[in-house]
């Protein structure tokens, strides 16, 4: 493994780095510390800015208008728009843009036309409607949303639970049970619009996220065209598990980015914060967990840029985004624990960005698949496919 | 229109920076950094040839060990190419020698306008520019905040503690920019990929002529005598409010003149 960056990626580190500290942290400074979204005339200004810079759109492939990038740049990127009090679930506010719904690429031109490019121009928002109320782990098995054929017409009946968004999305990518077949040979992805009849948003459930809720949806004989179908019927497990995996690295790496400023700022106040008569900095006790912190993040950035040069040279990289999103997100939130702890009372206060770092990166832990499934993938690979 | 920026390029002002105990110089052996004091040149030259339809924005800068990290983010930035002078006996350089390097680099390229940030922020003597163009035997003007350029004629507002001087000149001419007065423009992700394949010419003292006593710690006249730390901060007075805060602040400021 080579973790030197390229010339170029340095470039666009250091330029992301200084958009953040010299665009965003001001911005979001007068906001609401548990604001989502920035002032609508800040969010214009910097859109207008990252696409003369030519990086609006970053997950848009090439061949989309987008500028294409790696894995590794996209992964450094992530941990740099990340180190700012919304920057978890809110990197740098969407002034970025965003990239769609990787299954969407899989789709027909026609549906293309009508969902993904809309999306990448900024014009429509999709959400991604797998978890039902029956679990989320396992979703192959659980989902119990049924759809029936009738006519040219799908016609869907159930629930969904945990859905991010859903409330605020024009359309969402759905998948139901289409076949007698309990696992995942029997699951069908549709695209819907969400002003659909039958299509409900029933409440918000709120959580520790601050921002960008998520929701529980119902359906009650949701008629869907069945040129609303992506991919094959009953095919909907098999869309585009590559882009799923290789969306868990720029996941993982997201979490760094609050736990690099998480430590920095407490390197700081070690530095100055005196108690019993000497500086924090010069305790063992918090030397040790300032060393700690260190560890924890070279440990999730290594992982992180593992998988992320194994996605980018084309080699299998299932186990190590696995590993990256375990360890990425399970470090993250040691570090800002303890971050917290070393700042004492004014790190729980919402004075500092710290308590929503806490409450936001626990649950990192549980989506995007739970620590316990990800290692499920990684026993699956390193044991062997008949221990399934 | 060709127009020639000098770019300094110094230790991140960000990381602690460290002296050389003998020499009481800047340590300037890790990554170098585009000088900010220097991005408004850059974007100052940028916009004039944009303005002007047309031309060529090149860099000139001196860095010890072929550093060219704050080159490259200026080229990122639409700079078209760039000399950088760099060679041993350098070493020590003063300001004045510092000029006669890039005098003569800047020579090679024969541009309309040569544009430099008013001071450096690491060194910050504010005399390169002054002594570059002395040195070409050319007409500055110092601390420009607005420029435009018409037909052979440059002209200026040079910003003065009251407000600004209209100045015109002939062309060529050196100007010194005034920190803060464009915004200096993101490297695009273009110009990022691009800026590797933009030709950097690495010249050492030898290849730009210049002799080996005139600069350098043999040829330089200053010296840094002495480093002191700077005194601490004193920490402020903290005024409780017994009903007559408002008239110990007003003193307060009054003292300092400020009202
Ligand atoms: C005694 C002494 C010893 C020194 N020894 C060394 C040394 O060993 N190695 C070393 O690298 N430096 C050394 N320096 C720094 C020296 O080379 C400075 O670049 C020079 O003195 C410029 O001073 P300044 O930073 O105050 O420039 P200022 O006059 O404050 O700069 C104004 C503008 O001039 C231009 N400019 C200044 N310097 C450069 C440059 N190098 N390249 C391109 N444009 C420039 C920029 O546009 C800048 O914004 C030394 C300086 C002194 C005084
Ligand atoms: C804020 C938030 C937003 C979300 N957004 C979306 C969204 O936009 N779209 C969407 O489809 N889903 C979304 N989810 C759902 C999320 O993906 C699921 O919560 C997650 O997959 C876990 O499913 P579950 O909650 O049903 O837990 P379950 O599947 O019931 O699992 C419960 C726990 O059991 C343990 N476990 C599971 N399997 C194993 C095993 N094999 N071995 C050992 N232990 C195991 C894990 O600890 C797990 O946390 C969101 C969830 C949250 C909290």
């Amino acid at each position: 493994m080579n973790f030197d960056l390229t010339d170029e990626q340095q470039m666009i580190v250091d330029t992301t780095r200084k958009f953040v500290e010299s665009e965003i942290v001001p911005a979001e400074e007068h906001l609401d510390p548990d604001a989502g979204s920035l002032e609508p005339h800040d969010f214009e200004r910097l859109v207008t800015k990252t696409k003369e810079m030519g990086f609006y759109g970053l997950d848009i492939p090439a061949e989309y208008g987008g500028p294409g990038l790696d894995t590794t740049t996209r992964a450094l990127m992530a941990i740099e728009m990340s180190q700012h009090r919304a920057g978890l679930y809110n990197p740098c506010y969407g002034v970025f843009g965003g990239a769609g719904l990787a299954q969407l690429y899989e789709a027909t031109d026609a549906q293309k036309e009508r969902w993904l490019y809309p999306t990448l121009r900024g014009e429509k928002k999709g959400c991604f409607a797998l978890t039902e109320p029956s679990g989320g782990s396992d979703p192959a098995r659980a989902i119990q949303t049924k759809g029936y054929k009738d006519g040219t017409e799908w016609v869907l009946n159930g629930s969904k639970l945990y859905i991010s968004g859903a409330d605020k999305a024009d359309y969402a990518l759905l998948f139901a049970r289409t076949s007698d077949d309990p696992g995942r040979n029997g699951v069908t992805a549709f695209i819907v619009d969400t002003d659909s009849p039958g299509f409900f948003v029933r409440r918000v459930v709120h959580t520790l996220r601050a921002t960008h809720y998520a929701t529980e949806l119902q359906f009650e004989d949701l008629r869907i065209p069945e040129d609303q179908i992506l991919g094959e019927v009953n095919g909907g497990f098999a869309i585009a598990n590559d882009r799923l995996s290789r969306q868990r690295i720029p996941y993982a790496a997201g979490c760094i980015g609050p736990a690099i400023k998480a430590q920095a700022m407490s390197i700081e106040w070690a530095k100055s914060r005196e108690t019993f008569g000497s500086l924090l900095a010069e305790k063992q006790a918090i030397q040790w967990m300032l060393v700690d912190n260190e560890i924890d993040i070279r440990h999730a950035r290594y992982c992180v840029l593992e998988a992320a040069q194994k996605a980018d040279k084309g080699l299998r990289f299932r186990t190590e985004a696995a590993m990256a999103k375990l360890v990425a997100t399970e470090a993250a939130g040691r570090v800002v624990d303890r971050c917290m702890q070393i700042h004492g009372g004014i790190g729980v206060t919402k004075d500092l960005p710290l308590e929503r770092w806490y409450r936001e990166l626990r649950i990192r832990r549980v989506g995007e698949g739970p620590s316990e499934v990800q290692k499920l993938i990684m026993a699956r690979d390193i044991i062997g496919g008949s221990f399934k | 229109m060709k127009v020639v920026v000098c770019v300094k390029q110094i230790p991140d002002p960000a990381l602690p920076g460290e002296l050389n105990p003998t020499t009481n110089l800047l340590k300037r052996d890790g990554k170098l950094i585009l000088d900010e004091s220097d991005s408004y040149g850059v974007e100052m030259a940028l916009q004039l040839v944009e303005a002007a339809g047309g031309g060529e924005v090149s860099l000139v800068s001196m860095a010890p060990n072929n550093e060219m990290s704050g080159l490259r983010t200026a080229l990122a930035m639409g700079a078209d190419d760039a000399i950088l002078v760099s060679d041993e006996n350098l070493a020590g350089t003063d300001a004045l020698g510092t000029a006669k390097v890039l005098a003569a680099a800047i020579r090679r390229l024969s541009p309309d306008l040569i544009l430099a940030g008013v001071e450096s922020s690491d060194g910050y003597t504010g005399t390169v520019p002054e002594m570059v163009a002395g040195v070409l035997d050319l007409p500055s003007v110092t601390f420009a905040k607005q420029i435009s350029i018409d037909g052979d004629t440059v002209k200026v507002q040079r910003q003065t503690e009251a407000g600004y001087d209209d100045v015109e000149c002939k062309l060529p001419v050196l100007l010194s920019v005034t920190a803060g007065v464009v915004e200096p423009r993101y490297p695009s992700f273009k110009g990022i990929m691009a800026a590797k394949k933009k030709p950097v010419e690495a010249l050492d003292l030898q290849g730009l002529g210049i002799d080996l006593n005139t600069v350098g710690l043999v040829g330089a006249r200053q010296e840094t005598i002495r480093v002191t730390e700077a005194e601490e901060r004193e920490s402020g007075e903290i005024i409780v409010d017994d009903g007559d805060a408002h008239q110990r602040i007003a003193e307060f400021l009054g003292e300092l003149k400020v009202i």
